[in-house]
């Protein structure tokens, strides 16, 4: 892209992000935030997957860690202000993470799969059970929110206004996907790639193998726990089911799975498509399960590479010349 | 006998009957395993809903025996058309795509249970013989969970001679060792594939049924005591039936001893012991490859 039509177009993207709110009312406000939530959950597992190739079936608890762990400190600690609320939360995230990566960074495949679905639920039980700390089946809910103080500039209530709370979320979340997507340029994000390719060839190289994979976990923790801190602060509510439930776990791989393994954007259109069949079915039925489980075997048995996949045959089919075409089955 | 002891047996029987219950979930997971490198994550699903078929059979028949018999049939005949229609086309892509695929008929299954049976917990008489205690040697025992350990021997014994003893078996072994090569001496692996898929979601069905009057039958069943079965498979190490054996046993005793001592905390146990072993041998206990 020339130098001038990159900035522009970010320009025009903020712009409409800006107008959002007033395009499109405060109900589908709101379900653009939930999707801009589970947009960075759903980057921060591409992370593993995508990118270091690991497959986590728990990585709720992540998101979970971080909206109890904003809530928990909001509800205890009074005056709290927003912004170290949220980091608390993404803390949270990140010391958990500290603590699992010394056994999972050694484990891959079907291994750190099962393991993490076993951490999910052990956390799910936790949460039920702990009923004094987590409040049990209800959760925490009506903790206070804090207005945004930007010190001697402004401060912006976010308790009862949709609108402030819309940009508040958008410019954290944005700031998360972007931090995400220049990861992947980094030779930090190279070297993940290579791992993912062959984690063996890549140690042979000088590369530390276990630490690449555990700084990139916890790259991961963290920014599930921001989704999970801002989607605590959004519902006003943290609970077990909402926050930690396989159901949590299952959405963020079933996102990347629409948009198409190995691509960062592919996560989130995925994230789009995705919550566009769950807002459409939801005016029907209220299982969820049954909507899960039939798009999963959907997509591995009708389009394996997601939609980016079958927008690149449906290219490859229609649009390439045949020359070229005979040209690429040759490269390849 | 002093009733400290009485509460160790008591809790030892409970937490063999559960090993063994567990162990004929692993067991069947880890052949599938072996052979196909397919971790069926529907398997625990097929275990329940065995168990709600099960429950379905005796209150039509009002035989538990009846139900006994059909329920893991059924159950896995459904696992067998699995396998055949959905799992075979999805091997080309790689693991990933197993897994999603398995991870998608298990939330379909859970789907179906709650809209067909509900969300309550069912409950599922025991056979009257079954119903009581035996004195021996001044300590009670429970006759169901002797019975549970009782089948599960039987069932085990059964499939050891199978596996080790017939041609089928040499076949099988062989198959879990290099599919491949077996293919090519002109063995119909598939078929083979397929038989043992079945077999495996039998045993899962076996279990599903004896369970249910323990546990009763409810939509969360296949979690509580899949994910256990699970682990149970990452921790002996992938494609070892003996290990699975022994971790089995070992996870039973955890969990029947933890909810005594520190109940709300028991389901932690068995994690922290799988993140232990994993910790210092990531292959597993007994286990020799990745995963």
């Amino acid at each position: 892209m020339t130098g001038l039509l990159r900035p522009a177009a970010w320009l025009l993207l903020a712009c409409a992000l800006a107008a959002l709110p007033l395009a499109l009312g405060p109900y589908y406000t709101n379900v653009f935030v939930s999707f801009a939530i589970f947009a960075v959950f759903t980057a921060s597992l591409n992370v593993l997957l995508s990118f270091t190739g690991l497959f986590s079936f728990g990585h709720a608890i992540f998101f979970g860690a971080g909206g109890y762990g904003t809530a928990l400190a909001l509800k205890h600690i009074p005056g709290l202000p927003l912004l170290p609320a949220l980091l608390t939360g993404v803390l949270a995230a990140v010391v958990l993470a500290l603590i699992l990566c010394p056994v999972v960074a050694r484990l891959s495949g079907t291994a750190f799969a099962m393991l993490h679905l076993a951490f999910a639920q052990v956390m799910y039980v936790i949460a039920l059970k702990l009923r004094a700390v987590t409040g049990g089946e209800d959760g925490i809910g009506n903790f206070p929110i804090p207005p945004l103080t930007i010190p001697g500039v402004a401060s912006l209530p976010m308790k009862d206004s949709p609108q402030n709370f819309y940009y508040f979320a958008i410019v954290v979340l944005g700031l998360s996907l972007w931090f995400m997507w220049h990861l992947t340029k980094t030779p930090f994000g190279q070297a993940q790639l290579a791992i993912r390719e062959n984690a063996k060839r890549t140690a042979y190289l000088g590369y530390h193998v276990p630490q690449t994979k555990a700084l990139a976990y916890v790259i991961a923790a963290a920014f599930a726990g921001v989704a999970g801190s801002i989607y605590g602060l959004f519902h006003n509510l943290v609970s077990a089911d909402g926050a930690l439930g396989a159901v949590v776990s299952f959405a963020p791989i079933i996102n990347i799975m629409i948009g198409g393994i190995g691509s960062f954007f592919g996560a989130i259109l995925g994230t789009a498509v995705f919550q566009l069949i769950e807002e459409l079915v939801g005016r029907f039925t209220d299982k969820v399960e049954l909507v899960m489980g039939l798009t999963f075997v959907a997509v591995i048995l009708y389009a394996p590479g997601g939609v980016l996949g079958v927008v690149r045959a449906l290219r490859q089919k229609w649009f390439a010349a045949p020359a070229e075409n005979a040209a690429e089955r040759r490269s390849a | 006998m002093d009733p400290v002891t009485a509460m160790y047996v008591a809790q030892g029987i409970h937490g063999l009957a559960y090993g063994m219950i567990l162990f004929l979930i692993a067991s069947g997971l880890n052949v599938i395993f072996g052979m196909m490198g397919v971790l069926n994550l529907a398997h625990a699903a097929f275990f329940m809903l065995s168990g709600y078929l099960g429950y379905q059979a005796v209150s039509l028949t009002g035989n538990f025996w009846a139900a006994l018999l059909l329920a893991p049939i059924a159950t896995a005949l459904c696992g067998v058309l699995m396998e055949r229609f959905l799992l075979g086309k999805v091997h080309a892509f790689g693991h990933l795509g197993e897994l999603i695929l398995t991870v998608g008929v298990a939330q379909i299954i859970l789907a179906a249970v709650k809209g067909i049976w509900g969300t309550e917990n069912l409950s599922l008489r025991m056979p009257p013989i079954l119903e009581g205690q035996i004195a021996l040697a001044g300590l009670n025992y429970p006759i169901y969970r002797l019975f549970i350990i009782g089948l599960a021997l039987v069932v085990m014994a059964v499939m050891a001679l199978l596996l080790y003893k017939t041609r089928l078996g040499k076949i099988v072994r062989a198959a879990v060792a290099d599919a491949g090569m077996v293919n090519a001496l002109g063995i119909n692996v598939p078929l083979v594939f397929t038989l043992v898929f079945g077999v495996g979601i039998w045993m899962a069905g076996v279990a599903g049924v004896t369970i249910a009057p323990i546990l009763t039958v409810f939509p969360g069943l296949a979690d509580q005591v899949g994910n256990d079965a699970f682990l149970v498979v990452v921790t002996a190490g992938f494609g070892s039936l003996g290990g699975a054996f022994v971790v089995s046993i070992i996870f039973g005793l955890l969990s029947s001893y933890g909810i005594q001592f520190v109940s709300q905390f028991a389901p932690i146990l068995v994690v922290a012991f799988t993140g232990l072993v994993l910790a210092l041998r990531p292959h597993g206990l007994f286990g020799t490859r990745e995963g």
